[in-house]
């Protein structure tokens, strides 16, 4: 019995900036940002929302199935910390505009950046449960963290702002898993509550943020332990030819690295330089260039590693994930030289480099439109002259783009 | 015990800050003044505990803002 992710893509929106700008517009000291190993972000535009970006990155997947393999989809899980409304779910727009099969389980999770992880295994374990034989589960993991210049964000922005981004990963799962076969069972989960980074109001990250560092320390080690209970004789460096962590930013992982492998390697620092720039760094490429996508992230960063990584012979990955509060888990997959070619026909590179470079001026521009797009915003209407430029990137290539709030029912157009 | 932990703290923040190598740290100045960043002070409480062996979980020291109150915080969990 298999199960694991059939196809996945990412969609990162339409907009980015180099966050060397960034840096040196807010006086960020050259030589520790350069540790962040941040790149680019994505920035969300007006007509951006969690919605949107999921619709898009599932579409492709879904327009390469068959009638028949598309109405075998049962379930839609969006996983996110951008809800938009207390209690309808996102997914009930995803499947909407996907045109889905109605016999389908629409609902949402929520635990910050672990949200993706917790729709993912439950997705697993649905297909390992066997109690709906050959169907499968479109998992939709969104975050978007749109800047504003309100009053009372308590977030060290320094951290912050250079690596927040925006966009989805949507997964399906099945029991046909060319791209990532999950190890059955090789699960280590760590939790605990504390209160590191959060969102106690709508539109704001608030927290700790050196708080939150120590308890992924934590987490990254605890879960490990774990895994290596369940998993006879699993061994930190030897049983993965790759790790994929929930990546924040790269800095936080090179440390997480460092620290596990002092811990359970007794490894030298030049031993551990080489093993991070060998089994770490195809996991970064991505999310060096679209920021940390929250319950997104810890999937971006595994399909990074499939589609840069050296899969002539098949590799297990490592994938540890990361969500605030806290919930933590490191499992375990296989991937081959056919996931990689699978991976590659969405051409997510392509994607990546077509977005619009934003200046500082265009991107300081978005905050005072963020402030209008507020949690709970009863009536709105997309002005697209204002991005014009941003616009005409997309235009005609069928994408999905937020265009108005009526009565707070959200409306979607192709253009 | 604590003059020990002091040390090794030193020595710890000098590996992970290179630029502090021969200035004079003070104890009681905070991490952040002495440049030290959230991952530069995550860092530190790491290593300083894996120097001492000491099996505590990294939260527990979250509050500790100097070379000082960080001596204290670890001298508690070591016997």
């Amino acid at each position: 019995m298999k199960a694991g992710i059939e196809a996945i893509n990412i969609y990162s929106g339409s907009a980015s900036l180099d966050v060397k700008d960034l840096a040196k517009a807010r006086n960020l000291d050259n030589n520790r940002f350069e540790n962040l190993m941040m790149k680019e972000k994505s920035v969300p535009m007006p007509f951006e929302d969690p919605v949107s970006n999921g619709i898009n990155a599932a579409k492709p997947i879904i327009d390469s199935l068959t009638e028949e393999e598309k109405n075998s989809i049962d379930m839609v899980i969006t996983c996110t910390e951008s809800g938009i409304d207390f209690g309808k779910s996102i997914s009930t727009y995803i499947h909407h505009y996907l045109g889905l099969n109605r016999n389908c389980r629409l609902f949402e999770l929520k635990n910050a950046c672990y949200s993706g992880t917790a729709g993912f295994q439950m997705a697993v374990n649905f297909v390992f449960s066997q109690a709906a034989p050959g169907r499968k589960v479109l998992v939709i993991c969104t975050d978007i963290a749109r800047m504003s210049m309100a009053e009372g964000a308590s977030m060290d922005l320094s951290f912050f702002e250079p690596s927040n981004g925006s966009g989805a990963v949507a997964i399906l799962v099945s029991d046909n898993p060319i791209v990532f076969e999950v190890d059955r069972g090789a699960n280590g989960y760590y939790g605990y509550e504390v209160m590191d980074t959060c969102r106690p109001i709508p539109d704001q990250e608030a927290g700790n943020a050196d708080l939150s560092l120590l308890s992924y320390l934590d987490c990254s080690e605890n879960s490990f332990k774990e895994y290596q209970k369940r998993v006879e004789g699993a061994d930190y460096q030897e049983t993965f030819q790759y790790l994929a962590f929930h990546t924040p930013f790269g800095g936080m992982v090179k440390g997480a690295h460092r620290t596990n492998m002092r811990k359970f390697k007794k490894a030298k620092p030049d031993q551990i330089v080489m093993d991070f720039e060998k089994r770490v760094m195809p996991s970064l490429n991505y999310c060096q260039r679209v920021g940390n996508i929250m319950g997104a992230t810890s999937q971006l960063a595994l399909m990074s590693t499939i589609a840069n990584g050296d899969f002539s012979t098949p590799k297990r990955i490592g994938v540890f994930s990361y969500g605030s509060g806290c919930s933590s888990e490191f499992y375990s997959g296989v991937a081959t030289k056919e996931s990689q070619e699978k991976i590659k026909q969405f051409k997510v590179q392509e994607h990546l480099n077509e977005r619009y470079k934003l200046t500082m001026k265009e991107y300081e521009d978005t905050f005072l439109i963020n402030n209008e797009l507020r949690f709970g915003t009863k009536n709105y209407k997309v002005d697209f002259s204002k991005n014009s430029n941003v616009f005409n990137t997309i235009k005609g290539k069928n994408r999905i783009v937020f265009s108005e709030i009526k009565e707070f029912h959200r409306i979607y157009e192709w253009v | 015990m604590k003059n020990q932990i002091i040390q090794i703290i030193k020595e710890n923040l000098v590996e992970i800050m290179p630029e502090l190598e021969g200035e004079e740290i003070s104890l009681d100045e905070t991490f952040l003044d002495l440049g030290a960043n959230s991952m530069d002070r995550g860092e530190l409480i790491a290593l300083t505990l894996e120097k001492l062996d000491l099996e505590v979980s990294r939260i527990e020291f979250v509050g500790a803002k100097t070379i000082n109150e960080l001596a204290e915080a670890v001298a508690k969990f070591h016997n």
